[in-house]
């Protein structure tokens, strides 16, 4: 049975209690990639002084499980630079979790594929910047990735592990990106995504993000690329006419609450550091909470409410975004507006553009 | 008893009346919200797609007697005794339980 299937889950969801979490183990990667908004050196010292130990990540773990949690995703970063990853897996898996991976796979070693062939994650996603050298070695920036990153996927396939892809639309992959998809799908029956979706650096990093936003494809190639994709994009279409995407206009007027969204609500995440978030995406000084100082229960309890009470006041987002019929085709959220400007409560002219072509595309007025 | 689970015909430990059973080391479980869920560990836990089980009333009553210190025929009885049941009319669902629980490798026989 999938957990989705469980009566429990909406039992959890009726007591308001968090069935899944994610923990970035590290923000630390072996891979440079251009487009990341948390990636720093493997060797960074002070990043690694910072990172949760295994006694703490298992102590965050229990007290989930002890609260309902049953889902787990150990990202980062890559997690598998982390002498203890197997530790920490097993132990997060022994608590009672199912435990799942984001990799690039590059540092898959054979114990990792045994690791997971004997003690299987619900599933590994692996990131795809490219399916040649040149392309996938141009994102990354580190020559002998794409060699690590195949022998990985083979250590993987060999040990009869199954593994998801994703797959980034970026200006350096986008020539190459049908074959990225096709590379994808002749390996997996499981799934595969993409996502064209670029925000900015966690630690906000200015050269970084200028590096990002030069990543970012153009509105109208990046809504060529969904329609290209007939999945996607029928989700897309699906949505509208089930009145799941298209807000009606005017739902929002008068309204000036910050969160409308699912964030703080079933899930939250733990940055390497310890730090409380209500999504991945959410690190605005005023939302964060240091599980070092306080515990889980109340972070869940006490500051996930105190945060989604907050308010916008910026008359530029309360004139344009908070009335706005197209906000779920919109990348733009208080964590996203944080990371482009400072402010959660701020208008940003990129993804307004992106939702806009979005609308065209579906033949809605915006 | 187990819901969702398909048949796996594994051969397992005989079980008897006589054995005592107890939750295996290839799966965890947890009670959450008044569920029994049972949580595989190792791989080749009953179906490849199915990523945990949950219990119905019944099984759910079998498996919070599995003490490890009680046979199967002692669990029968204290679930006769508790749900007014006919003598002995118990013994057939608790070892039919534990026989697929045991060759799903959910339960493991001690001793």
């Amino acid at each position: 049975m999938t957990v989705q299937a469980l009566p429990l889950w909406s039992k959890l969801a009726a007591k308001g209690a968090p069935h899944a979490f994610d923990l970035e183990l590290t923000a630390r990667c072996n891979n440079d990639c251009r487009h990341c908004y948390i990636n720093l050196p493997s060797g960074d010292a002070t990043a690694a002084a910072a990172e949760l130990g295994l006694d703490e990540i298992l102590g965050i773990g229990r007290e989930a499980v002890d609260m309902g949690a049953v889902w787990c995703l150990l990202t980062g970063g890559e997690p598998l630079l982390r002498a203890d990853f197997g530790d920490i897996y097993l132990g997060l898996k022994r608590l009672g979790l199912l435990v799942g991976v984001f990799t690039n796979a590059c540092l898959v070693t054979p114990a990792h594929a045994e690791l997971f062939r004997a003690y299987p994650p619900r599933d590994i996603e692996v990131s795809v910047y490219g399916v040649t050298r040149e392309t996938y070695e141009a994102v990354t920036r580190r020559p002998g990735s794409h060699a690590a990153f195949l022998r990985g996927l083979d250590l993987l396939a060999e040990a009869g592990v199954k593994v998801r892809f994703k797959a980034m639309a970026l200006r350096s992959n986008l020539g190459e990106f049908a074959e990225i998809a096709a590379f994808c799908r002749e390996r997996t029956a499981d799934f595969y995504r993409f996502d064209p979706l670029l925000h900015g650096r966690f630690d906000g990093d200015a050269v970084r993000n200028a590096e990002i936003e030069a990543e970012r494809l153009p509105p109208e190639e990046l809504v060529a690329l969904e329609r290209a994709d007939p999945e996607r994009f029928g989700a897309l279409e699906r949505g509208c006419t089930d009145g799941m995407v298209f807000q009606p206009s005017g739902e929002h007027d008068g309204c000036d609450h910050l969160f409308h969204c699912g964030a703080g609500q079933g899930s939250f995440t733990v940055g390497y550091d310890g730090t409380f978030r209500l999504c991945s995406s959410l690190c605005h000084p005023d939302t964060v909470y240091d599980l070092r100082r306080g515990t889980l229960r109340e972070a869940w309890v006490e500051w996930v409410p105190h945060v989604r009470d907050l308010r916008g006041s910026d008359p530029e987002f309360l004139q344009k975004c908070r009335r706005c019929s197209l906000v779920d085709l919109c990348l733009w959220c208080p964590a996203h507006a944080a990371l482009e400007t400072g402010s959660m409560d701020a208008w940003v002219d990129y993804f307004c553009r992106v939702a806009h072509a979005r609308a065209g595309a579906l033949g809605i007025d915006g | 008893m187990i819901d969702d689970m398909k048949a796996e015909d594994v051969s397992g430990p005989e079980v008897t009346l006589e054995s005592i059973c107890v939750p295996s080391d290839a799966v965890v479980f947890r009670e959450i919200e008044g569920d029994v869920i049972i949580v595989p560990l190792v791989a080749g836990i009953g179906d490849a797609d199915d990523e945990l089980y949950t219990l119905n009333e019944t099984g759910k009553a079998i498996w919070q007697k599995l003490d490890g210190r009680r046979t199967l025929a002692e669990v029968a009885a204290a679930l006769t005794d508790e749900y007014q049941a006919a003598p002995g009319g118990l013994e057939a669902d608790v070892l039919g339980f534990a026989v697929e629980m045991t060759k799903r490798r959910i339960l493991a026989v001690r001793g």
